[in-house]
């Protein structure tokens, strides 16, 4: 069967996320899909599984044109869309798993369990699998899972398959597993919709690519025929660099040094150093396992290995302990990590330092106020009444005091996670130059960001980091885009001018 | 609620309340109090006998109010602190009574009693006892709280089971014991000041401004909202959560103590079976008709105040309309319902 997708336009209020996009498949290949986070891939795909619909624009199968108003209509049309999200419910066997909500019942009205197992070992079997279906789901590996969604697409039929992100939570041999799933659909005349960020894999795996970047497809053609050079080109485009905000200033000291940290699945063996002044960015793509290293060096989760702060060891295992050391952590999700709705901004801005301001635990309310004044005069939030609450004030501010906070506590060592993440462009630039001012003052600043160009931009020094570990480092006018997608995508930096560390 | 704004528009004074109004939900409980407080006056009047003194029998029916539901209210204090946290601690009936045992047998003046036994009597005895029941409360909480926040037990869990088994096991250990309670130590609940016996009732005033305080201006108090509010931004910004936890419930096994010696004081006896018994689901019922939220991050002592009134003046309104005392439950859960109800409305509003 062949699908196309021909002149798809989406807007979202005045954001328009796709611009007249075409996008074509057949049975018996598999494409990939690539682009960075907001270039319009998940879009295109909810068209296409009926999630949502398009402004514009047309879907053909074999030349018909077909309409898709939910998701049930694009699965009698033969597509199915496995979300990253897996759907499968942990505590049901997989055949029930592959029946649930359209259960075979008998005649009495109970669940025809035989004749559920039998279908779904009907489907094992003419995948070449040798699994029970009567296996509970929780029971499987995460490879195995997947595999049951890829049987659940092919019981009801599928023709086209949407994978989105399937190889994110897997490991090198699970991977191999769903590969060779995948090639065996291909042998079978299905079509396979690829979305990765992982250039490696879809060189290994696919047989055509199409990127989209800010909502156009820029470039479609047949993997055989590209790099992942390429492709990361493709993805980041040729956009000039912004205006680097690097200066030249003096480094101090080290202020914090790992060696071979690992918490045995996140990251593994990661050593790095940060020293005063300094901005070190460290980047990579979803799970990379950068927020969790630097939310275990804050004491907020276990580790092993060594940490140094100012060349002495300690051994971090609370988050005040972090604190009394002098780390500090800007955590990302500001949601769900940063603020505290239910409390005003001169709390949220002050949460940090209420043991120094206290005395007998009573935290003297003046002092609290004008150390709030003196950040907020500083970092230039605007708020009514100091008294609000938090959730009174933008996405831009609301960074900003959860930045006050950190501020007033005087942090050795300053790590900041996704440190514009929901801000608009003017605060955007400020946080930059609140980061470069505190690295004037000789704070050692980290800069975790899935962004290149913000790294690109701000940091000294960069750490790529892919799977865990460190794929490698950057300095200076070695850090570019396409470098850094390369490297996050799992290439090693041979045969580019970097810097390379072990 | 827009046509109300609108109607009050032009008179600054009256905008400003409705505003605060909107803000401050206390305002609401507070006016659901005064306007109970006056039907009950109103029907007290109208029953009044002429030749009685009506200022003194109102005074009277107050401090009765008040004194009947102090410990009980001490106990809703400590509770307001879990509840904001998030946790809930169905133990605190159970705490009650291994705490009232520990202290009888203290206490007990004859010679199987601890202190008497070395030959500590009278207020050093009582001292002694009060200390040791404070404690042993303090421990009885500190153990719920290391049972929630090092083996990370949902708080219900936990205190399901230390609601079982303080309460078993301070009856199985006292099934022969049967301790007396000196005379002098029915003064700390039973003294009068100036004729009237007004103690419970102070103790819980007190302890109720002291933690006012506790929960607005000290870094435990204002942890405990950030912890109930959002425990992952908490954690991340310092705080260890913990040792907070751990303290919440020390803190609620002590104000329990506090009850449990006010319980004996007035009574001088106890009974191990039914003592405390829904103590537990009073004191939850008066934090959240007081406005604090279930989910935690929000709510006030001053509301948990106001909702032990607005809980005692009830009971009272029912006594003075004669309804039949196996109905009276129903109210105290029609009038939980209610409160959460219009609360909603309020936070959808």
């Amino acid at each position: 069967m062949t699908l196309e997708m021909r002149g798809i336009c989406k807007s979202f209020g005045a954001n328009e996320v796709l611009k007249q996009v075409d996008f074509q498949i057949q049975g018996g290949e598999i494409c990939a899909l690539l682009g960075e986070n907001g270039a319009g891939k998940s879009t295109l795909m909810n068209i296409l599984g009926g999630v949502l619909s398009a402004d514009q624009g047309t879907i053909l199968i074999d030349e018909a044109p077909v309409q898709f108003h939910t998701p049930s209509d694009s699965l009698k049309a033969g597509v199915a869309f496995i979300h990253q999200e897996l759907s499968l419910i942990n505590d049901l066997a997989i055949f029930e798993n592959m029946f649930i909500n359209r259960e075979l019942k008998k005649k009495s009205g109970l669940l025809d369990v035989g004749q559920m197992v039998t279908k779904t070992q009907e489907v094992f079997t003419r995948l070449d699998l040798d699994l029970d279906p009567r296996t509970m789901v929780r029971d499987l590996d995460a490879s195995y899972k997947q595999i049951v969604e890829i049987a659940r697409a092919m019981m009801m039929d599928a023709s086209i398959i949407i994978m989105d992100e399937p190889t994110t939570a897997l490991t090198d041999p699970e991977i191999e597993r769903v590969f060779d799933m995948m090639r065996m659909l291909r042998r079978q005349g299905v079509g396979i919709i690829f979305i990765s960020h992982k250039l490696r894999e879809v060189m290994e795996v696919c047989d055509r690519y199409t990127v989209l970047r800010d909502g156009n497809m820029v470039a479609s053609g047949s993997v055989s025929e590209v790099t992942t050079h390429d492709l990361a080109r493709f993805m980041v485009g040729h956009d000039v660099r912004t205006e680097s905000l690097r200066q030249s200033h003096e480094v101090g000291g080290e202020i914090l040094r790992g060696e071979a940290l690992s918490d045995g699945h996140n990251f593994r063996d990661v050593s790095f150093t940060v020293r005063a002044g300094e901005v070190l960015g460290v980047t990579g793509l979803l799970g990379d396992g950068r927020s969790e290293l630097f939310q275990a060096i804050f004491g907020a989760a276990p580790y092993s290995g060594d940490l140094f702060v100012e060349g002495k060891p300690v051994k971090v295992t609370s988050t005040p302990q972090a604190i009394e050391l002098g780390i500090g952590y800007v955590p990302r999700n500001r949601k769900e990590n940063g603020i505290i709705k239910d409390m005003t901004i001169l709390e949220n801005g002050s949460i940090v330092t209420w043991p120094r301001l206290a005395r007998l635990g009573i935290i003297d309310q003046a002092r609290q106020r004008a150390e709030f004044d003196r950040q907020a005069a500083g970092l230039h939030i605007k708020y009514g009444r100091r008294s609000d609450l938090i959730t009174s004030l933008s996405g831009g501010n609301q960074q900003k005091v959860v930045l006050a906070k950190w501020l007033s506590a005087g942090p050795k060592v300053l790590v900041l996670d996704n440190p514009t993440q929901g801000v608009d462009v003017g605060a955007k630039e400020e946080i930059y130059d609140i980061i470069l001012r505190l690295a004037k003052e000789g704070v050692a600043v980290v800069v975790l960001s899935s962004e290149a160009q913000e790294i690109i931009r701000l940091c000294d020094r960069t750490l790529v980091m892919y799977h865990g570990i460190i794929q490698g480092e950057l300095v200076g006018d070695a850090m570019n885009e396409q470098t850094i997608m390369h490297m996050a995508t799992g290439g090693t930096a041979a045969g580019s001018d970097m810097v390379m560390e072990e | 609620m827009e046509k109300q704004t609108d109607l009050t528009v032009k008179h600054g004074a009256a905008r400003r309340f409705v505003d605060q109004w909107k803000q401050n939900p206390l305002i609401s409980t507070g006016l659901v109090l005064i306007l109970m407080v006056i039907i009950q006056t109103a029907v007290m009047v109208a029953k009044a006998d002429p030749n009685g003194n009506l200022a003194l029998s109102l005074f009277n029916n107050w401090l009765n109010i008040l004194r009947n539901n102090a410990p009980v209210g001490i106990i809703a204090l400590g509770m307001t602190f879990v509840i904001i946290s998030g946790g809930i601690d169905l133990g605190v009936g159970s705490t009650l009574v291994a705490v009232g045992a520990m202290v009888m047998m203290l206490i007990d003046g004859s010679a199987t009693g601890l202190l008497a036994g070395m030959g500590i009597t009278g207020v050093p005895a009582y001292f002694i006892g009060i200390v040791g029941g404070l404690l042993f409360g303090a421990l009885l909480g500190e153990l719920t709280g290391v049972l929630i926040a090092y083996g990370k037990l949902p708080p219900f869990i936990a205190t399901l089971g230390t609601m079982k088994i303080f309460r078993s096991v301070t009856q199985q250990l006292m099934q022969h014991a049967n301790p007396a309670v000196p005379k002098g130590f029915l003064n700390i609940a039973n003294l009068r000041i100036g004729g009237f016996a007004v103690l419970p009732i102070l103790y819980w005033l007190a302890l109720a401004a002291l933690l006012y305080l506790v929960s607005k201006r000290t870094t435990f108090g204002r942890h405990v909202y950030a912890i109930g509010s959002n425990v992952k931004t908490a954690k991340l910004s310092g705080i260890n959560v913990r040792k907070v936890k751990r303290r919440i419930y020390a803190l609620m096994g002590v104000l329990v103590a506090v009850a449990a010696i006010i319980q004996v004081s007035r009574i001088g006896s106890m009974d191990y079976a039914s003592a405390g018994s829904g103590n537990e689901m009073d004191a939850i019922a008066a934090v959240i008709v007081g406005g604090t939220s279930m989910a935690g991050g929000k709510g006030s002592i001053i509301g948990t105040v106001l909702g032990m009134l607005i809980i005692g003046v009830m009971n009272n309104l029912l006594t003075l309309f004669g309804v039949p005392p196996f109905l009276r439950e129903a109210f105290k859960g029609i009038i939980v319902i209610v409160a959460v109800l219009l609360q909603k409305k309020e936070a959808d509003a």
